[in-house]
């Protein structure tokens, strides 16, 4: 039999519970006029009874939705066929009782009607109809009180199906509001979070305080907590976890959005306040509700630094709102925000955001637990190491992450081969869409660098320098249990001295690129301009940046423009005041609070943790190791110019390894000629070594410029077909060049803190 | 084809339209006796909110004592009478209701009686004189709605009538006026005039 079209309904049949069959169909279905059909359309069900058309058509499909379970609410018909298969005759008899849920209109409905009057509503209103349990009667056309009948229970049980006549007797169990029920019909939160469970716990806990306990807090005779506020940098899923809060909890969420509620005429947007305020408060009547302001930064500013009055107005409303909530309307006030310090103090005080949930950037633990649920839906493949990601994405917040395993993702389709529809997310593709993925919390900062990753084989020489770098970042960062072993901690600082052109720089490079760490680098000159207070504020950004992806390198090259002694003839000058910011971001007393990142953890492993010995309890064991080892920055300086420092600046706990590195002796001049000359052709009778012995208080970029010097010569003199580099152009080239270092400097250089 | 059981439900449907033809009349002058006491309950309303706004103390009448709210006493005591009455004309709606209602589902249960024996096709034959049984049963079942749902819609109005909020008092005849639908009305008439001939037909 060919399928049915579905039409939409004549109006006249709207609210009768019929469905308008052909009579072709009606006969085959053994249908008589009025006897009850249940349709099975589009996830859904529906009763409804059965009516010729008036046409006597076949082949169409005409139903009311008066009578329907629960999915199929939301479903609209438009080219929707029906299979005659979908449409069934069934028996029903007569009920004796059915029992019901009442949804009504509004709370005022559901305070003042009396039982009896609903009662004899609802009873009238199921009259005649056919229903079945667990299904929904809309009556929202008759446009009374009531809106919906739940259909909870029939009486007999064993009826499916049945009759409401003028005899059913009907009970009302609950009786609810419009909006009540549509909150509980949200579905529970697809996108879980990744490491915030004590953040969430404790906003759960403040939601569910009001409800669970009421006559305890009364007897205490204190008010419940009542305001939120959640600090965080943009990213970290501040309106994701509020809105997962409130889907787990149950509650009703009245969103506030700040450029949704200012308005054009005056009074308008606190008229609009007042309206969401009033919205709230009524949702609070039935159940838990949560009053959700995000970005309240923008609808409450600091009223002191604004000129407008209208401004004013509005947070002059907001604070009288939040403190006119009485203490018998339990919602709670969650703000969002990532700039609080742009907030009205006057908002920030207990009686209206008593809690401040500082929210940071996710640490490795919970980058790992992000990446995890992130993970969950996509299919990878087993090569995929998300510890060894974690470790990569340091600063990188939970919407970085997003992003990062949907770039992923794209990789493995775009890269997928043709014909392999397999698209398993494999570790390449991270790695590739690691590239493109910069960490949010660095975008914008001064001190960002792009620079060529440089190994330590390409660094000739200063094996004992390079040890040392080894040992101060890269050892802490790959054994870090060995560090919790023995109680060691990393140092804070390192401060790389010695005359210029002896490969400060690259040391530092090649160290960057061996950890996989972010890596700021600025140099004093970055730092100054011409406003007063904006170099420092500049600095002081930059270290709280790095703080907020550690564990990171913070590269200070030529620290002397910084760090030089201060002038008494000027003791106000810009070096000073940048040097106090300086020694305070080094070693100050302390974080400021905005900057909280994670939990402070206990170091015995929580409850459900792996098994000891397992790989999974290896794994999380070396994380925590890590965490403990590696929550600082690493400030790396450099200078040419060590005895124009501070001494306050060199200090242990500042700047407290210092290296010195020295001009090339004669083995590491040659391995830096090696280096030099790795790419160009030689010709047999060059010796390196006797060059090496020759060029005596040569830097290494002396070295460098001597291997092009000696190239360009043989160009000149042969002429462009040269082939290989001959020993002669080298001594020629060294004729003419002097080495940069003296003896004397170097003397000094040694001394400097050794005496 | 049964004809026995084709004439016993043609029987049938002519009661049940005989008796919605009568009780659409009482219908139609129960609602109009309707109008001028819902006018009377907007002018109480009226004056309870004039009474309201009025300071007694400052005008000639504050010699008598107590009189706002004697005033206010007699005029809630017309508003309950008022409200009685219109509780009356609501039961004789009611029986309009219950009086169609029934012969609706006495129509019904013949068509249920004799379905096994009637066939599809014989329900849906029109003829010129005769609409089809399935129109029938169908402006049959329109009209009892229609009815009660009329009902339904009045009585839950006057149920949330609450008589110390004036502004809905006064509000109430305008709303009560909205509830009609003439256009459902014109079905039901449209129905019976569709089946005049079939109801004179022997």
């Amino acid at each position: 039999m060919m399928d049915l079209k579905v039409l939409p309904l004549d109006i006249g049949d709207t609210g009768t519970q019929r469905c308008r069959l052909g009579p072709g169909l009606m006969t085959s279905l053994g249908l008589r006029i009025g006897s009850p059909v249940h349709i099975t359309i589009s996830g859904g069900e529906c009763l409804c009874t059965a009516w010729p058309r008036s046409d006597l058509a076949d082949g169409f499909l005409q139903f009311d939705r008066k009578c329907t379970t629960k999915d199929l609410k939301a479903v609209t018909f438009s080219d929707l066929s029906v299979c005659p298969k979908q449409i069934k005759a069934i028996c029903s008899q007569k009920l004796k009782g059915v029992r019901v849920n009442v949804v009504v209109q509004s709370i005022d409905v559901k305070k003042h009607a009396s039982a009896s009057f609903i009662h004899d509503l609802v009873k009238e209103m199921l009259r005649g109809m056919c229903v079945a349990g667990q299904y929904i009667v809309d009556v929202t056309h008759l446009k009374t009180q009531v809106q919906l009948i739940l259909i909870e229970h029939l009486d007999p049980c064993n009826a499916d199906t049945g009759f409401i006549t003028a005899k059913t007797s009907v009970s009302i169990g609950a009786i609810q509001t419009l909006n009540s029920y549509k909150c509980q019909l949200q579905k529970p939160p697809g996108v879980l979070l990744g490491g915030m469970e004590d953040v969430c716990a404790s906003l759960k806990e403040i939601v569910h305080l009001p409800l669970r306990y009421p006559r305890t807090l009364q007897k205490l005779g204190v008010s419940c907590p009542r305001g939120v506020l959640l600090v965080g940098p943009p990213g970290v899923g501040k309106t994701m976890l509020v809105r997962n809060v409130v889907m787990e909890v149950g509650a009703a969420l009245v969103t506030v959005n700040g450029p949704v509620v200012l308005g054009s005429r005056p009074g308008e947007s606190e008229e609009n306040l007042r309206r969401k305020f009033r919205r709230a408060s009524e949702a609070a009547q039935e159940g838990p509700c949560v009053l959700f302001i995000d970005e309240i930064d923008s609808l409450c500013p600091r009223r002191a630094s604004s000129t407008s009055a209208p401004q004013n107005r509005v947070v002059a409303q907001l604070l009288t709102l939040m403190d006119g909530i009485g203490s018998d309307e339990s919602f709670v006030i969650i703000g969002a925000t990532n700039q609080p310090d742009t907030l009205d103090p006057a908002l920030r005080r207990p009686g209206r955001f008593d809690r401040e949930v500082i929210i940071g950037v996710p640490t490795l633990r919970q980058r790992k637990s992000i990446l995890d649920v992130l993970g969950s839906q996509m299919p990878l493949s087993d090569d995929v190491d998300f510890v060894s990601l974690a470790e990569m994405t340091t600063g990188c917040v939970g919407a970085d992450l997003s992003a990062l395993c949907r770039e992923a993702a794209l990789q493995a389709i775009l890269h997928s081969p043709q014909g392999f529809p397999r698209h398993a997310v494999d570790m390449k593709h991270f790695l590739e869409a690691l590239k493109k993925i910069q960490p949010s919390c660095l975008r914008s900062s001064i001190g960002l660098t792009d620079f060529k990753p440089l190994s330590w084989d390409q660094i000739g020489g200063l094996e004992d320098v390079k040890l040392k770098l080894k040992q101060s970042i890269e050892w802490p960062m790959k054994f870090p249990e060995a560090f919790v072993r023995l109680g060691l901690s990393r140092p804070r600082g390192v401060l790389l001295y010695g005359p210029p052109g002896c490969a400060k720089t690259t040391l530092v490079k090649a160290a960057a690129s061996s950890s996989h760490c972010a890596f700021l680098s600025v140099s004093g000159a970055d730092l100054f301009s011409p406003f007063v207070g904006d170099s420092e504020k500049a600095l002081a950004q930059l270290f709280r940046q790095a703080r907020a992806c550690a564990p990171s390198i913070l590269f200070l090259d030529e620290i002397d423009i910084l760090g030089s002694r201060g002038d008494s003839s000027a003791p106000h000058s810009v070096q000073a005041r940048l040097l106090s910011v300086l020694l305070n971001e080094l070693d100050g007393v302390g974080l400021k609070t905005q900057e909280r990142r994670g939990t402070r953890r206990e170091r015995c492993p929580p409850e459900g943790s792996p098994p000891e010995g397992s790989a999974e309890f290896q794994q999380e064991l070396q994380m925590s190791y890590q965490e403990v080892c590696n929550k600082d920055v690493m400030i790396v300086a450099a200078t040419n110019r060590p005895e124009a420092l501070d001494s306050a600046l060199l200090r242990p706990g500042r700047l407290d390894k210092i290296i010195c590195v020295p001009p090339p002796d004669m083995e590491a001049r040659l391995a830096i000629l090696e280096i030099c000359t790795r790419r160009m052709p030689l010709e047999s009778d060059v010796c390196l070594k006797e060059l090496a012995q020759k060029t005596h208080l040569f830097s290494g970029a002396d070295l460098e410029n001597l291997c092009k010097e000696a190239a360009l010569l043989i160009l000149q003199e042969e002429g462009m077909d040269a082939s290989s580099i001959k020993h002669r152009y080298f001594i020629k080239s060294l004729q003419s060049m002097t080495p940069s270092l003296k003896d004397q400097q170097i003397q000094r250089y040694q001394n400097l803190f050794t005496s | 084809m049964s004809k026995p059981a084709l004439l016993s439900l043609h029987q049938a449907l002519k009661r049940s339209f005989h008796s919605l033809e009568q009780n659409q009349e009482v219908w139609n002058s129960v609602l109009e006796e309707c109008r001028p006491l819902m006018g009377s309950l907007c002018n109480l309303a009226e004056q309870l909110l004039a009474l309201n706004n009025v300071q007694i103390s400052s005008t000639p009448l504050a010699r008598f004592p107590n009189l706002q709210d004697r005033l206010r006493f007699k005029l809630l005591v017309a508003v309950d009478t008022v409200l009685e009455k219109m509780a009356e004309k609501m039961c004789s709606l009611q029986m309009v209701r219950d009086a169609v209602g029934n012969k609706v589902t006495a129509a019904f249960q013949v068509y249920e009686q004799h379905a096994d024996t009637l066939d599809l096709s014989a329900c849906l034959q029109r003829s010129a004189a005769a609409p089809s049984v399935a129109d029938m049963l169908e402006w049959l079942q329109d009209a009892d709605r229609y009815y009660r749902q009329q009902y339904l819609k009045r009585k839950a109005l006057l149920q949330a009538l609450k008589s110390n909020d004036h502004s809905d008092l006064q509000s109430a005849p305008k709303r009560w006026e909205a509830l009609a639908m003439p256009e459902e009305e014109d079905r039901v008439s449209d129905a019976l005039a569709s089946v005049s001939f079939f109801m004179d037909s022997p």
